[in-house]
């Protein structure tokens, strides 16, 4: 199929957009971000229109659904809002720093999507119980959270790096100097944790809905609804250790794994536990 | 803070409750999703010992998120959130209410050069100009005159300081609604099987629970996709109440249909037992009859020599497939017999079992034979019927839960201050802002007001 060609290109491309923002941080030259930034761009067009390709092949084979509906089109649409996201804080903050750190993750899911054993890649009719207009509400929101969880799991790990480094009294490398300042990466660290507290907020909300029209209630305590209400706990005590308690830092850097580790289990975790929203089945 | 406070109550509105309460929120729920919960428990009975087991029912573990435990913490949540809000809710009125004067000299103890510029313009023409410029970006602006200068004040936002309370409240209310359900919500469910009428569903465990109506199952349609999964299935259910017929609805998946506070999911479907079957009756010479029959019902034999009764239809008789038992009156003799759909493999599978079994005969009603050509295949409907009392209260929280959140993201409250100073020739115009939050959003702001400004009064007239 056309579109799973042009999303494992998109996986290259992805590589070499990571590949590109390395060379940036380790030689020091503006020139490779550049670079990296347009082929960045160039793969997430790629990973648009392979979106809408699939979106559009659903339709024509008579099924007509976003393609959002199984394990490997989750992953593939992770990806992208993954990817989404880092370009329009890049463009926002005119700092390439972030996406040494962020689109290897971006890389990384889909080549797991395109190559991992037992993933179907074919695009598949919805059984009833996921036709619905909530669906789509529910997963693009869902996403969104997570990649803004994404990008506050790679700033920590920055944070975590840089304040290694200059613990030590080292005479810091190119690769740490070109990292943001841990006062900018603490401060973004918490505006992505809270954009994706809200869109997990979202996610949850519409989730429930959907079920109560699905199966009959809006909370049913599946492991997956668990996980994700354990998962936005996490960042309410994150929220509130900052605004309140002062955390700052290595701590919120901390919480941010910590965050991010719940997203992956909720995500991919909980399909060893039975339940509803299992991909895996 | 006037308002001398008890340990109780600072017990209460610290935040270090609120991080440690959610914590262990978090962490039962987590629990909850490791133990088998419920239904699921029965196996853990036979991996531990019936002691332990017993205890570890005692303590609820195997019903979590309906213990005692998480109702306690989610009370103590509650009496956190509410007496925190109630401790903070007074300042943040006061915020609300604060009318800086336009004149506040202390704001402009330590501005930076950064935030000021001069310019050559008339007092008057470059406080209109900043006056024009505030009442554009912040509708209204408060001016004060002196003899040297001029003092401007705008404000902007301040509703957002009730997105934490809306959020905050948000939450009781959603502890309510959950709490609400729980205790006067009922979750059953009801198999129906097409053309008849439930009265009745069954509560968890078992137990029936009279409906005040019943509901009839007119018909259930099953599509199919190619590959035989389920495309859609839907359910014509038909609401009754003293045998009248008051509602007719089509149920399908993703869409419920609601009768009087229970709502009907479509859930499941599967084959009915029992239903119509196809019997051929003929006796030699004559010709054969087919007739459609169903347990009860009552026919002549050909030739008005007696009559049959279908006692039973079975889908599955005895692992012999489809049987129907038929009672046959005729010149004054009564036979029962069983009829089967495939007669010959039985035989051949057990040689002998007529003879055993004269029931069994075929032969046994002569000159009559009865053959089964078929049964009626016949499906139920799977029906999820719950009330939930609490929903529309949770419904209501999770609007002002993204509203609140809506609030808190999307705007601050700030104030911005201009002075505009007689200095030499021109002007001396500075700007200034106080927020609680955001100050790298405000300084953004600042900048832009300056640079308009510096861009208005340089522009030639
Ligand atoms: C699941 C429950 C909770 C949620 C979703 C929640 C949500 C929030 C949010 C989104 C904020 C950020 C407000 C902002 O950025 O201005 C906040 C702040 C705050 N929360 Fe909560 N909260 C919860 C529970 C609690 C509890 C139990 C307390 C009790 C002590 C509490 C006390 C506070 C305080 C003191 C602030 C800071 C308010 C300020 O900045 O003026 N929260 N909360």
């Amino acid at each position: 199929m056309i579109n799973t060609t042009v999303l494992s290109w998109v996986t290259f491309i992805y590589f070499a957009a990571f590949v590109f923002y390395l060379f940036r941080m380790v030689l020091g030259r503006e020139f490779w971000g550049t670079v990296a930034t347009w082929v960045a761009r160039a793969g997430l067009a790629a990973h648009t229109a392979g979106l809408i390709i699939r979106w559009k092949a659903s339709y024509d084979m008579g099924m007509g659904h976003a393609p959002m509906s199984n394990f490997y089109e989750s992953l593939i649409f992770f990806a992208w809002t993954i990817a989404l996201l880092y370009l329009l804080i890049e463009w926002r903050l005119k700092n390439r720093s972030i996406g040494v750190f962020v689109m290897p993750i971006a890389f990384l899911i889909m080549a797991y999507a395109s190559i991992a054993p037992g993933i179907n890649q074919r695009i598949e009719p919805l059984i009833p119980a996921l036709q619905s207009n909530w669906l789509t509400s529910h997963v693009l929101t869902c996403f969104m959270g997570y990649a803004a969880f994404t990008v506050a799991f790679a700033l920590g790990i920055m944070y975590l790096i840089k304040s290694a480094f200059s613990v030590r009294g080292f005479t810091p490398g190119m690769f740490i100097r070109l990292l943001p300042s841990e006062y900018q990466m603490d401060d973004l660290m918490y505006s992505s944790a809270v954009l994706g507290f809200i869109f997990l907020t979202l996610g949850i909300v519409t989730g429930s809905v959907w079920a109560h029209y699905a199966w009959g209630s809006y909370w049913s305590w599946d492991p997956k609804e668990t996980w994700s209400l354990i998962t936005w706990i996490v960042y309410a005590v994150m929220l509130h250790a900052r605004l309140v308690r002062g955390w700052r830092g290595k701590r919120m850097a901390w919480m941010s794994i910590i965050g991010f580790a719940c997203v992956l289990f909720t995500y991919l975790g909980v399909n060893l536990l039975p339940s509803l929203h299992s991909y895996m089945t | 803070m006037s308002r001398k406070k008890s340990g109780i109550w600072s017990f209460f509105s610290s935040v270090q409750l609120a991080i440690v309460l959610l914590s262990l929120i978090a962490f039962f729920a987590l629990v909850g999703t490791l133990v088998p919960q419920r239904e699921a428990a029965v196996e853990m009975a036979a991996r531990v010992s019936p002691g332990l087991f017993s205890f570890l029912q005692k303590i609820q573990i195997f019903d979590l998120y309906h213990s005692v435990w998480f109702f306690l913490l989610m009370g103590l949540l509650a009496v956190n959130l509410a007496v925190c809000s109630l401790d903070r809710f007074p300042m943040a009125w006061r915020r609300f209410r604060m009318r800086p004067s336009a004149a506040s000299q202390e704001i402009w103890k330590d501005i930076s050069p950064a935030d000021r510029f001069q310019a050559k313009a008339g007092l008057q023409e470059a406080a209109a100009a900043a006056e024009r410029l505030l009442k554009k970006k912040y509708r209204t602006s408060m001016r004060e005159d002196g003899t040297e200068s001029v003092f401007l004040c705008a404000r902007k936002g301040r509703f957002s300081l009730f997105g934490v309370y809306i959020v905050h409240l948000s939450i009781l209310i959603l502890i309510a609604g959950a709490l609400i359900g729980s205790i006067f919500g009922v979750e059953a469910f009801v198999n129906i099987t097409e053309g008849e009428t439930a009265d009745a569903v069954f509560i968890r465990g078992g137990e029936r629970m009279i409906l005040p109506f019943s509901v009839r199952c007119d018909k259930f349609t099953l599509e199919l996709y190619d590959n035989g999964a389920p495309k859609t299935f839907q359910s014509d259910l038909t609401f009754l109440k003293d045998g009248k017929e008051l509602h007719t609805e089509k149920l399908l998946v993703n869409h419920p249909v609601e009768f009087e506070g229970f709502r009907f999911y479509q859930s499941s479907y599967g084959a009915a037992p029992g239903g119509k079957a196809t019997l051929e009756l003929s006796r030699p010479g004559g010709k054969s009859d087919v007739v459609n029959v169903a347990a009860g019902y009552t026919f002549d034999l050909p030739g008005k020599e007696g009559t049959f009764e279908i006692l039973k239809v079975e889908q599955n008789l005895m692992n012999m497939g489809p049987a129907v038992k038929v009672l046959v009156r005729s010149r004054g003799r009564e036979e029962t017999i069983f009829v089967f759909h495939h007669i010959d493999q039985i035989r051949q599978m057990n040689p002998g079992i007529i003879d055993q079994v004269p029931m069994f005969n075929p032969g046994l009603v002569r000159p009559y034979t009865f053959v089964l050509m078929g049964l009626e295949e016949k499906n139920y409907t799977g029906l999820q019927v719950s009330k939930d009392p609490g929903t529309p209260v949770v419904a209501f929280a999770a609007v002002l839960l993204v509203g609140g959140l809506m609030l808190i993201l999307l705007s601050y409250a700030r104030f911005v201050w201009v002075r505009v100073q007689l200095k030499g020739e021109g002007v001396d115009v500075s700007v200034a802002g106080r927020s609680y939050k955001n100050k790298a959003g405000l300084e953004k702001e600042l900048q832009y007001l300056l640079a308009e400004l510096k861009d208005n009064l340089e522009r030639p007239a």
